[in-house]
């Protein structure tokens, strides 16, 4: 055994989206790049819902489709399903520009995707060294110089660390970037279930034309129990993926059992004849960064950057979080480069990581975005009388038991203003308008 | 110097594993492929001796080229050497095949540097025969030690070895010539915690593979397929006994009761033969 130091150009900690793009982009530069994964392999320890967004992808790897990427169904339809206790209103959109080459998402698996993922960074040249844990960072002159792991002689040592630990912000919060704990308001737990299903079922009974159609839908308001949160729906290749997130505080006040949320989803008249019949291939469940843009830690320090969920790269309403993650991990790769260029790994160096980041959608949209989670987590009325007010609505006018119209519209008005006063149903378009565009 | 030598296998990890209710067959699609657990502990073994007296770890394993990646977790637990016997012509092996292929590479790994001790799992955990091992012992005409827990002695200079094996009902103490074969259990050694060295030193490991031709030259009657004497008609799920009659006492009396039983039992032909 050599008592050598295990030195690398650049150390990335955790074999995600961002990690493995921020090692791809190192390595593609000629720098010796490890990325140290506490999975069997990377992608083991990942999950979403989930569909993935093609532009991110391409910008890491612009000959994408000749690398084959294992890819589910493209997304042509999308928008979201209202569901009232026995009903659902559907909202979505398809064909046009959905439709239409580019395709803007796709649905992914995230093992078999990130796997992939890691894989195209291998052949870039970055060196995976999976089952082991980063405990801690090595400094010396108050800049990181390296990590500490769980194995024996487990030193490595770079000067620069890429943090994409995920959720969990351990390493983050050692660097004193953030001074807590994600928190239980700021963080959704959700939960899903893959469910196999033969192609022809999944589109007879979604309505897809083919295999080369697919849905991702968010499902609002019976589903999370008038807690704040989502469902969704998302369609692999031969399988259907089905999952409710709310908030971990939400879960703590009430009591409900997230299996129990989920089983009840499943149950739904509106959703059970979706996937009867079907086998259960896989049951998981992951934490969400929702905190978004106030929850985000100081992004960089001497010697080690922070991208991905460890640094709340997170659209809660638009479930976007893939797609920042690869632009913050290709982000962090450049400004990795930069400074071996310059020989210089000082947070000065560094702090053009998040230059970087200000110019993208990244920043821009997390900070528009800033007041959403607080608004969701106040507004629990856009999980329950919404969308059942919606169902009731639709229900009434488009059944007609020989009222008169007047009556009719008569008591579509009240089954809104019997739930929730018209002065407060006003406030509520606002002040969801206000977070929506951020002002 | 002492040269040790593991045989491992690659296993689906039958933990994970669902049985098609159509086919009856394993589903193995998706199911991750690890080292058979028996075989690691029987690597960890032959590494703590290694440390112990210093000297090499050779494994070996059949399989497809996917089973390197089971060599190079023997190599981050210590050993040195990987070597994967690889071909087509040996896919289809029974255990009386494979017990063929093995043995006749560890002959030829025993030509150029001869072997003292060799370590198999006392059994792969998706065929769960605990042949290949014994087969290899009878081949090469070695001792052999089926289901050992501990090593407690390897003497080198006196040429013996000193073996704690389970049985039903004892442990027994067998001391056999070198070079002598065991088939060990899980409690034969802890899988450590491998040093980062070591790991990186596996990622990094490049097998070799030997194929039917070279270097050893293999009697293709006796291989894959063609050369396994084991022929499977059919696999199926047994199907789950449909729970007995029952009569309460309670309810009907006792006479009754016993009436009753003896009535079903008489009128079974197999028991009714029997009090002819």
């Amino acid at each position: 055994m050599s008592n050598e130091k295990i030195q690398f150009d650049v150390v990335v900690v955790g074999a995600g989206l961002a990690g493995s793009t921020a090692a791809a982009i190192a390595a593609r530069h000629g720098l010796d790049v490890a990325i140290i994964e506490r999975g069997r392999s990377p992608g083991g320890k990942n999950f979403f819902g989930g569909a993935l967004y093609t532009h991110s992808l391409e910008e890491i790897y612009p000959d994408l489709w000749d690398r084959k990427p294992p890819l589910e169904r493209p997304v042509t339809e999308t928008g979201f399903w209202f569901l009232s206790k026995d009903g659902m209103v559907k909202a979505t959109v398809q064909g046009g520009r959905i439709n239409n080459e580019p395709i803007d998402a796709y649905v992914a698996l995230r093992a078999k995707f990130d796997s992939w993922w890691a894989e195209q960074a291998e052949e870039e040249g970055a060196f995976i060294i999976p089952k082991t844990l980063v405990t801690d960072f090595i400094y010396e002159e108050g800049q990181v110089v390296g990590v500490t792991t769980d194995r024996p002689q487990g030193d490595i040592y770079a000067p620069v660390i890429i943090i994409c630990e995920g959720v969990n912000n351990i390493l983050t919060q050692k660097l004193g970037l953030i001074d807590h704990d994600i928190q239980p308001t700021k963080a959704a737990l959700a939960v899903k279930q893959l469910i196999s299903l033969s192609p022809k079922t999944i589109n007879a009974r979604l309505g897809l034309p083919s295999r080369k159609h697919g849905m991702a839908i968010s499902v609002v308001g019976d589903v999370s129990m008038g807690m704040p949160g989502l469902g969704f729906l998302y369609t692999a290749d031969k399988a259907v993926s089905l999952g409710v997130g709310v908030t971990l505080h939400a879960l703590q006040e009430t009591q409900i059992k997230p299996y129990e949320l989920l089983q009840r989803y499943l149950e739904h008249p509106a959703i059970a004849p979706i996937i009867e019949g079907g086998q259960l291939m896989e049951y998981g469940a992951h934490l969400i960064p929702e905190g978004g843009w106030k929850e985000m830690p100081k992004l960089f320090t001497g010697g080690a950057m922070v991208a991905g969920d460890a640094a709340s790269m997170v659209n809660a309403l638009h479930w976007e979080g893939t797609n920042m993650a690869i632009v913050a991990g290709k982000q962090a790769g450049l400004t990795a480069i930069e400074a071996h260029q310059k020989g210089d790994f000082s947070a000065q160096t560094l702090s053009s990581y998040q230059d970087g980041l200000q110019e993208r959608f990244v920043m821009k949209d997390l900070r528009q975005y800033r007041r959403m989670s607080k608004f969701l987590a106040n507004h629990p009325e856009f999980m329950e009388i919404y969308p059942t007010f919606l169902n009731d609505a639709m229900g009434n006018f488009f059944t007609s038991f020989g009222k008169p119209k007047r009556q009719l519209y008569k008591e579509i008005w009240r089954s809104l203003t019997s739930r929730r006063s018209l002065l407060k149903v006003i406030g509520d378009m606002v002040s969801f308008g206000r977070a929506v565009i951020g002002i | 110097m002492i040269h040790l030598l593991v045989s491992i296998k690659q296993v689906p990890d039958t933990t994970n594993i669902r049985i098609d209710p159509e086919t009856g067959s394993l589903i193995r699609k998706g199911v991750p492929a690890i080292l058979n657990p028996y075989d690691a502990h029987a690597v960890a073994a032959a590494a703590e001796w290694k440390r112990k007296l210093g000297g090499k770890i050779t494994i070996i394993t059949m399989g497809p080229p996917s089973a390197t990646l089971a060599l190079q977790e023997c190599i981050e637990l210590g050993a040195d050497r990987g070597i994967l016997l690889s071909d087509r012509k040996f896919a289809g092996s029974d255990t009386w095949a494979t017990s063929y292929v093995l043995a006749e590479a560890i002959r030829k790994i025993h030509e150029e540097d001869p072997i003292d001790l060799l370590f198999f799992g006392k059994q792969a955990i998706d065929g769960d025969t605990a042949q290949v091992g014994p087969g290899v012992a009878t081949r090469l005409e070695f001792p052999l030690i089926t289901y050992a827990t501990n090593i407690r002695e390897i003497n080198q200079d006196e040429g013996f070895v000193l073996i704690e094996r389970k049985t039903e009902l004892r442990t027994e103490i067998i001391r056999a010539t070198l070079p002598a074969l065991l088939t060990c259990e899980k409690e034969i050694a802890e899988i450590p915690y491998a040093a980062l060295p070591d790991l990186i030193k596996s990622l990094r490991y490049e097998t070799e593979t030997w194929t039917a031709e070279d270097p050893v030259i293999y009697d293709e009657t006796k291989i894959g397929l063609k050369g396994s004497p084991t022929k499977v008609s059919k696999t199926g799920t047994p199907k789950q006994h449909e729970p007995g009659e029952t009569f309460k006492v309670a309810e009907i009396g006792l006479k009754e009761s016993v009436d009753t039983v003896f009535e079903k039992m008489i009128s079974n032909s197999s028991v009714a033969s029997l009090w002819e």
